[in-house]
């Protein structure tokens, strides 16, 4: 019998067939998928979040182990959803307004997916209203938005103003990217920064359990 | 070009900031010249005036190739942005500049006829390209990394058939900016980098990134070899040394590197017909957390330490210099505390 400790090694070494080969024993030997998911995926999701904080994996290894992770989400999910199994925080993400980058965007949210939020990606180039309809649609704790690119940090701000403007003017709102600091976030107006997309996770998890 | 001319443009002490976006965005219409050749070409001479540098470089616009490519293969324009391929394309695009990519080469024309600058052609590299035109580009480079193959894995035959086809869109540009009268090719490859490749793989091989990254940019180096242009090369990504070694084997005429590099330590590992330059903290100039006494601070530590080991050097930013709305004022500042910096060791440079 295949062990949630072989699923966790396996998501954090990115051998995505046995992940789900594992995911699938364990759901056929009778274990809930939501225990499956905070006693298998999330483990290992957590273990290669904090090697990437240490410097000890990089970008790609994390982007391996969240591939993992996310086919084995795919045979979880249904079943999660089929059980009325929410998950505990929703956050919503894009690249905000101007800015088609995607790859930290995308980390981030596959990280969030890993510390069991229930993420809703909006894509690139996303506009304020659709940050501030999203929140509202899907009763959003948290906004995320990402920006590679100097010139389109402002949209960050006209984001955050946006939501301040707005029904969801309590949702909080996180930002990242490669030119975005902890100043400008303070600048802004916005609640967290994540300087890199495991330490996004805690930024989240401390904002979305804050309330 | 002569490779004397770069290596005295550094031992006159040339500095300047790769300006063009800058000085682009104090036009009015600044969306529109972009599309006008000879305004363009006038905005180019402008930059190389105000900076007093005979180095005409161009707009860096980095997004115009994939638009090209896509729009030759049929792919509407609306999906541009957003179009990836998830599998091999299934036949090379004819080569065909779009709008903004033939007012580029109309510009480097018009810039030709001033002989007082050297006209310069830009693109993207093959490989920064590819990254831009499949979904996940650091998948199956780290799956390759691993020692899978394109058999193994659908990810990697994408990734291979895309970046052939990038090469060969980016070398058919080489030519037509050559063509319109470039004596140097700027090749920007900002994602060949520690992002895209993993250290951890690094450390036990270079095999993939000299496969992706270094063979592409073996064929262009020779192609520019051919047609008697020169490489300027720019990467400022997080580079380690294994990559810059790798690159310094190109012999590009001017190398420039960003801020993840100690120049003064690189220039150990490139050759010294090769200047290096940069490589102050432009991506963050539009930040007031970063104040003009810390660029004057690094802009001296670099011009003394370069000196110290004797390197052909030109003080500039790791790369181009932004316009960002609002914040103009703060990103001219640094531009001109480097610029204006005392350098004692060097007699100034005569345009």
């Amino acid at each position: 019998m295949s062990t949630l400790t072989e699923l966790s090694q396996a998501v954090e070494s990115g051998k995505r067939k046995d992940a789900t080969t594992i995911t699938q024993a364990l759901l056929d030997g009778g274990m809930a998928p939501l225990d499956i998911v905070e006693q298998g995926l999330v483990p290992g999701m957590s273990s290669i979040g904090e090697k990437f904080k240490n410097n000890e994996v990089f970008v790609p290894e994390m982007l391996i182990a969240a591939r993992a992770m996310k086919e084995c989400m795919a045979i979880l999910e249904p079943l999660l959803a089929e059980a009325g199994v929410k998950p505990k925080h929703t956050a919503v993400i894009g690249t905000v307004q101007g800015d088609l980058h995607d790859i930290g965007k995308n980390l981030v949210a596959m990280m969030l997916k890993g510390a069991n939020f229930g993420v809703v990606d909006l894509g690139t180039n996303v506009s304020p209203d659709q940050f501030v309809a999203a929140a509202r649609e899907h009763e959003a704790k948290l906004v995320c938005l990402s920006a590679l690119l100097t010139t389109t940090m402002p949209a960050m701000k006209t984001t955050v103003d946006a939501i301040r403007g707005s029904d969801v003017a309590s949702v909080r709102v996180m930002i990242g990217g490669a030119p975005v600091t902890q100043d400008y976030c303070n600048e802004i107006g916005a609640d967290g920064y994540g300087p890199d997309a495991a330490s996004a996770v805690d930024v989240a998890l401390q904002l979305a359990e804050a309330g | 070009m002569d490779r004397a001319f770069y290596l005295d443009l550094a031992k006159r002490g040339l500095r300047m900031p790769i300006g063009t976006h800058l000085v682009l965005h104090e036009h009015a219409d600044a969306a529109e010249i972009p599309r006008d050749g000879e305004r363009l070409g006038d905005v180019v001479i402008e930059t190389a005036e105000r900076f007093e540098t005979p180095l005409a470089f161009p707009l860096m616009d980095l997004t115009l190739e994939k638009r090209a490519l896509l729009r030759a293969l049929g792919v509407p324009d609306e999906e541009i942005d957003s179009h990836h391929f998830n599998a091999p394309p299934t036949c090379a695009p004819e080569f065909r500049m779009g709008r903004r990519m033939r007012a580029a080469c109309d510009a480097i024309t018009h810039v030709s006829a001033r002989r007082d600058l050297l006209p310069m052609g830009m693109e993207i590299g093959p490989f920064s390209l590819t990254t831009k035109l499949v979904n996940d580009p650091i998948t199956p480079v780290f799956l390759a990394g691993s020692g899978m193959g394109a058999d193994d894995e659908e990810e990697i035959a994408t990734l291979e058939a895309v970046l052939a086809v990038a090469t060969d869109f980016v070398l058919a540009y080489c030519d037509a900016q050559i063509d319109a009268g470039a004596k140097a090719i700027v090749i920007c490859e900002p994602a060949a980098n520690t992002v895209y490749f993993s250290p951890n793989q690094l450390r036990e091989s270079y095999a993939v990134f000299d496969r992706y990254v270094m063979d592409p940019m073996r064929r262009i180096r020779a192609r520019l070899d051919e047609r008697g242009a020169d490489l300027v090369f720019h990467d400022c990504g997080e580079l380690d040394a294994g990559m810059v070694e790798r690159f310094a084997t190109l012999d590009a005429a001017i190398m420039s590197l960003g801020g993840s590099r100690c120049l003064w330590e690189d220039a150990a590992r490139v050759p010294d017909s090769t200047v290096l330059y940069g490589n102050l903290p432009s991506k963050n100039f539009v930040s007031s957390t970063l104040t003009v006494a810390e660029v004057e601070r690094l802009s001296g530590e670099l011009l003394e330490r370069m000196d110290a080991c004797g390197h052909p050097f030109i003080l500039g930013s790791e790369c181009d210099s932004l316009h960002v709305p609002g914040s103009e004022g703060e990103t001219l500042a640094k531009i001109d505390a480097f610029m204006k910096l005392p350098s004692p060791s060097t007699p100034t440079l005569t345009p």
